[in-house]
């Protein structure tokens, strides 16, 4: 798919993964072996059936766990020689995140929320950063509310507000859209979108939502672990073209 | 940047009231132990300061030989206040009487606490004087004025010694008492005592100087007197050596307190860690989120120890004003019956107060705090992930590790920490046993139709570690409750039963065996009751086996000599009965009711033997056992005896009691005079006169104000218990309420999904109320199961009390736990049911 030499524009580059866990009934390979490469910039989806291994596959691609074998490099660094730590440190310096169950910490505000990236990574204009982006998601009136005094639409913007906030070079998103209503959730997607086509983010999202799959310019099927199919879909692709030409 | 994001936290969720639970129990723990050891404390003091009343002094040195003015000097330079007291006694004439009497010579400090009670006239009404006789004066006793035939104003002689009648003595603060002391009192300066020329060499002389002061400045004192002192010859008592009925109650008061305290942590500390727990379960997302947006451990790890170190801090604040006004209502309430004084501040109970908040929030946070810090990232992607820390034990060690150390730091007392902390852990582990007993049993019972009782059944099931730790923690909140509220009954019954209403007020003594009958039947005209007489012959300690007994005056002399029969005078005052006597129990041998006379029993000068029963002490310090052979000299005539039987003694009853009680067939030949005793209610005190009028040999002792200065203090001490019980069980009924309602948390979940499956609410309230009667029931069970253990050891081994069974708990507390367990879980369950399915479902996220 890609060669060798041009590996310093991947931003994930993965090499024969796998995952094993172990069960009462001995160990269970819940992901073959696994590679591709994703390109700065570019948006991709994983899909397939509940129980297919996406989400086990956005865990160790975002380092949150760790493979049992193989190799991955995100913005070419090696995750898979990295611990915890090093792995929380590298987090926290490139990338972002979405769930879909919003994961806001609840006894802090809205904005509160938002800062939080930049207040871990040290950065000192986190109040002024998180007003600006929650603007920019149009809650700039809800800033000092806590989350369960939003709508699941509006906390799941703050939580899109959360993982720009510190202007990742990556953002995964699990079911960004999941719990919500359809008005919420093209609300959701555009702002998903409109920031990563500003800011440049590479964006890797796990969806049932087909729709949203085609939105982004590649589509990884998985199927019982296994990474069956990569599709393109060529009008993300110019969508995307045309926002970069503009 | 960390200390921001720990004080928003902080801040965010104390409005919130999530910290509500946790900081209330910090809160709870700090004001519980402040209140109650101030409270204590002050009491003690107010306690102490009576007591040393009755030895005149904080500290007393009594001696047989005159005390060195050095040793006086150098309590004075210590910044002691001291005072002198000669005793002795002697002779006093009258113009045409004589009598022996007890001739006491004060020094112008005298008493240094206390009072002296004088009397209007002979047997009248007392008032209290801070004066002391003048030069030349002397105040008697009342039974003076008739034994010596003399009035106020005129002379009485004592050796050279030549005095004026000033007052009639009633009381001294440390006359002490004994119906053996017959002689009447008389009260001298110490100057006049030299003019007597009496206490020449020979004469038995007891010499007393009396100290008060800071304890730090007695304590350095007798740190500095004890090398100089032979216990030959000196004894050094202060007010907690009180071997007296009130010293013990108070002693035992004060390790009450001390128990009480010390169960106050030990309960604050389980709704700490009950707390703490569920603190740490609910940050694991938050945990979880500030991992996946990059923080470190470390960072986190600062996070929350700066958390809990506010939630302390405000915890010690606030429990420390609520402690003291707490204190301060009790004392308020207690104002007129008690009298503790609000002056003094005592800084020990702050420092503990302070010290516990501390090692109870830390200690016991730290467990959660470790499990927490364990919490993968990954949690944010399966949320069913939890901490990676499973480790029990540490949890268990450092709780257990935390009490210990708490209670003894409190209560500086190795063993009485150690017989709290060991039944408790037994406690824990029976339970963990039983609990898993049990819920094997209700695996087969909670099989079948969803019924109420099989939901029940299968949620304890189900979660059955989290039930145990909640059952462990209901066991020994109602086990600690039992042991103060039990032990408060019996101590309190056993107060009451030493001095019943009726306690005899009066002794009497010398009554001849023609007096006995006419003395009763006149008495019983008067409607007083007289109680039983006993005989007492006064008689000389020979020897015990073939070994002479040493006499005092010899004693002196060679001191080295028979080492172990040494404290007791060569007079003894012998008693006979064929009857034992109220309160005492035979320990060894048998009672020698049934003894007949036999020819095989007889010395080798062929004189009978007979059966002779010892008192358990005397016979300890003499060295004499079963079987042994003790020789009497009574008048001219030997008595042999052999020991049939040691007996215990109750001491603590206003009753004589008598070392040696003989068979009544070894003292046929010799004439006794008897004692006895009873009860004249306090408005018939002036018909006294008037019952004894036909009795002029006989004496009387009016020992009306002692018992009622007694039973003053033990009320005292009564209610002050009955407050610090009340102040338990509110700590621990608190606990027992945070313990519900954290377990209710854990619930909310299920309660969520039975609802939006459709079960009816009923269904789900009696489910979880009866599963709070469960918990309840076999808590209670337990509890009382592990009250009888620490209570048995904590009585004969701390409070010098019997232990018992209390049967009736084994019923009353499973009962009670079922009922407050099931009343409190019930409460919860309808607050959480009250809830529509949506509110409940978003309390889960």
């Amino acid at each position: 798919m890609t060669n060798q030499n041009d590996n310093s524009s991947h931003m994930i580059q993965t090499k024969d993964i796998t995952k094993t866990v172990s069960t009462s009934e001995g160990s269970l390979q819940i992901l073959q072996p696994i590679s591709f490469e994703v390109k700065a910039g570019e948006s991709i989806a994983i899909v397939g059936a509940s129980g297919s291994g996406k989400s086990t596959l956005l865990s160790l691609l975002a380092g949150l766990d760790e493979v049992s074998s193989g190799e991955i490099f995100l913005d070419a660094a090696p995750l898979h020689t990295m611990d915890e730590e090093q792995r929380a440190r590298l987090r926290g310096e490139k990338v972002g995140f979405i769930f879909q169950s919003f994961m806001l910490v609840q006894s802090l505000t809205a904005i509160e929320n938002v800062m939080l990236p930049a207040e871990i990574a040290g950065l000192a204009d986190a109040h002024k950063r998180a007003q600006a982006i929650l603007e920019q998601v149009g809650l700039s009136h809800r800033a000092h509310h806590y989350p369960n005094q939003l709508s699941g639409g509006e906390q799941q913007r703050v939580a899109i507000a959360r993982a720009f906030i510190g202007q990742p070079k990556i953002l995964f998103a699990d079911e960004p859209t999941g719990n919500l209503d359809a008005a919420n959730s093209v609300r959701v997607e555009d702002l998903l979108f409109n920031l990563n086509r500003e800011i440049g983010t590479t964006l890797v999202l796990v969806t049932h939502d087909n729709e949203l799959a085609k939105k982004c310019e590649r589509q990884l099927q998985m199927q019982a672990g296994e990474l069956t199919e990569i599709t393109v879909s060529p009008a993300a692709a110019e969508n995307k073209d045309l926002a970069y030409g503009s | 940047m960390v200390a921001n994001l720990a004080w928003r936290l902080f801040k965010h969720e104390a409005r919130r009231g999530e910290l509500t639970i946790i900081l209330f129990a910090i809160i709870l723990s700090v004001a519980a132990v402040l209140s109650l050891s101030l409270f204590s404390e002050r009491l003690q003091g107010a306690l102490v300061e009576r007591s040393s009343q009755f030895i005149a002094a904080d500290s007393q040195l009594r001696s047989r030989k005159p005390i060195s003015d050095e040793w006086m000097r150098q309590a004075e330079a210590e910044g002691l206040a001291t005072a002198e007291q000669v005793s002795t006694r002697s002779m006093a004439f009258g113009e045409q009487k004589m009598s022996l009497v007890d001739l006491r010579a004060v020094s112008p400090q005298y008493p240094l606490k206390g009072e002296i009670q004088l009397a209007d006239k002979p047997f009248g009404t007392t008032t209290a004087t801070d004066k002391l006789p003048a030069a030349g004066e002397i105040w008697i006793d009342s039974r003076l004025f008739q034994l010596l035939d003399v009035e106020i104003g005129e002379t009485v002689y004592i050796g050279d010694g030549e005095f004026t009648v000033g007052q009639v003595l009633s009381e001294i603060p440390d006359q002490g008492f004994s119906v053996f002391n017959t002689d009447p009192m008389v009260l001298i300066a110490l100057e006049d005592l030299a003019r007597t020329n009496i206490t020449g060499p020979g004469s038995r002389v007891t010499y007393k100087a009396y100290f008060t002061g800071e304890d730090s400045l007695i304590e350095a004192y007798y740190d500095w007197l004890r090398p100089n002192l032979d216990d030959e010859l000196h004894r050094w008592q202060r007010v907690g050596d009180d071997e007296s009925a009130i010293g013990r109650s108070i002693a035992r008061a004060e390790r009450y307190f001390l128990l009480a305290s010390l169960l106050a942590i030990v309960l604050a500390a389980v709704a700490i860690a009950v707390a703490a727990q569920r603190y740490s379960q609910r940050h694991f997302d938050p945990v979880a989120i500030f991992k996946t947006l990059g923080a470190t451990k470390q960072m986190i790890r600062r996070v929350y120890v700066l958390q809990i170190l506010f939630i302390t801090v405000l915890g010690i604040i606030i429990g420390i004003v609520a402690g003291v006004i707490i204190q301060q209502l009790v004392v308020t309430a207690l104002a007129g019956q008690v009298d503790v004084s609000l002056d003094v501040w005592h800084w020990r109970p702050l420092f503990i107060a302070v010290l516990t908040g501390s090692i109870c929030a830390i200690l016991f946070s730290l467990y959660p705090l470790l499990r927490l810090f364990s919490v993968p990232p990954l949690r944010v992607l399966r949320r069913d992930m939890d901490a990676g820390l499973s480790s029990r034990g540490l949890q268990f060690g450092a709780s257990g590790g935390a009490i210990f150390l708490l209670m003894w730091v409190y209560s500086r007392d190795l063993e009485i920490s150690a017989i709290l902390f060991g039944s408790g852990v037994l406690l824990v582990v029976a339970l963990l046993g039983v609990t898993f007993g049990l819920i094997a049993i209700g695996r087969r019972l909670g099989q079948g139709a969803m019924g109420v009782w099989q939901l029940a059944w299968a949620r304890i099931r189900r979660r059955a570690m989290d039930n145990s730790v909640q059952l462990i923690s209901f066991s020994v909140t109602i086990m600690l409750l039992l042991v103060v509220l039990v032990m408060r009954n019996d101590m309190i019954a056993q107060w009451r039963a030493q001095l019943p209403v009726d306690t005899p007020n009066y002794f009497m003594a010398n009554i001849t065996e023609a007096q006995k009958t006419p003395l009763e039947n006149h008495f019983a005209e008067n409607q007083v009751t007289v109680d039983e007489f006993y005989p007492v012959v006064r008689g000389r300690f020979v020897a015990v086996n073939d070994e002479r007994v040493n006499t005092e005056v010899t004693k002196e002399e060679d001191p080295e000599q028979s080492e172990g029969r040494r404290g007791l005078g060569r007079e003894a005052n012998l008693s006979w009965s064929d009857k034992l006597q109220r309160e005492n129990t035979v320990v060894q041998g048998q009672w020698h009711e049934n003894w007949e006379p036999a020819g095989n029993d007889l010395t080798a000068e062929g004189q009978q033997v007979y059966p002779v029963s010892v008192e358990e002490g005397v016979a300890q310090r003499l060295n004499i056992a079963l079987d042994d052979l003790l020789t009497f000299n009574v008048g001219s005539e030997i008595v042999v005896t052999r020991v049939t039987s040691i007996r215990e003694v109750n001491w603590q009853t206003m009753q004589p009691n008598f070392f040696f009680v003989l068979h009544p067939a070894a003292m046929q030949e010799f004439s006794a005079t008897y004692i006895t005793s009873f009860h004249l209610d306090g408005a018939r005190k002036a018909d006294i006169t008037a019952l004894m009028q036909p009795f002029s040999s006989v004496t009387l002792f009016d020992v009306d104000a002692r018992i009622n200065q007694v039973r003053e203090i033990i009320d005292q001490v009564s209610l002050a218990v009955e407050f610090i019980l009340v102040l338990v069980l509110i700590a621990g009924s608190l606990v027992l309420f945070a313990q519900v309602q954290a377990s209710m948390d854990e619930r909310q979940q299920e309660l969520a999904i039975l609802r939006t499956l459709g079960a009816r609410g009923s269904l789900i309230r009696f489910s979880v109320i009866n599963e709070f009667l469960i918990i309840g029931t076999v808590a209670g069970l337990m509890a009382a199961m592990a009250n009888e253990v620490s209570l048995y050891l904590l009585q004969s081994r701390i409070f010098d009390m019997q232990g018992s069974m209390h049967f009736e708990y084994w019923i009353i507390a499973p009962l009670v736990g079922a009922l407050v367990v099931g009343v409190l879980g019930g409460i919860g369950c309808y607050r959480l049911l009250r809830l529509n399915t949506g509110q409940l479902l978003r309390k889960m996220v």
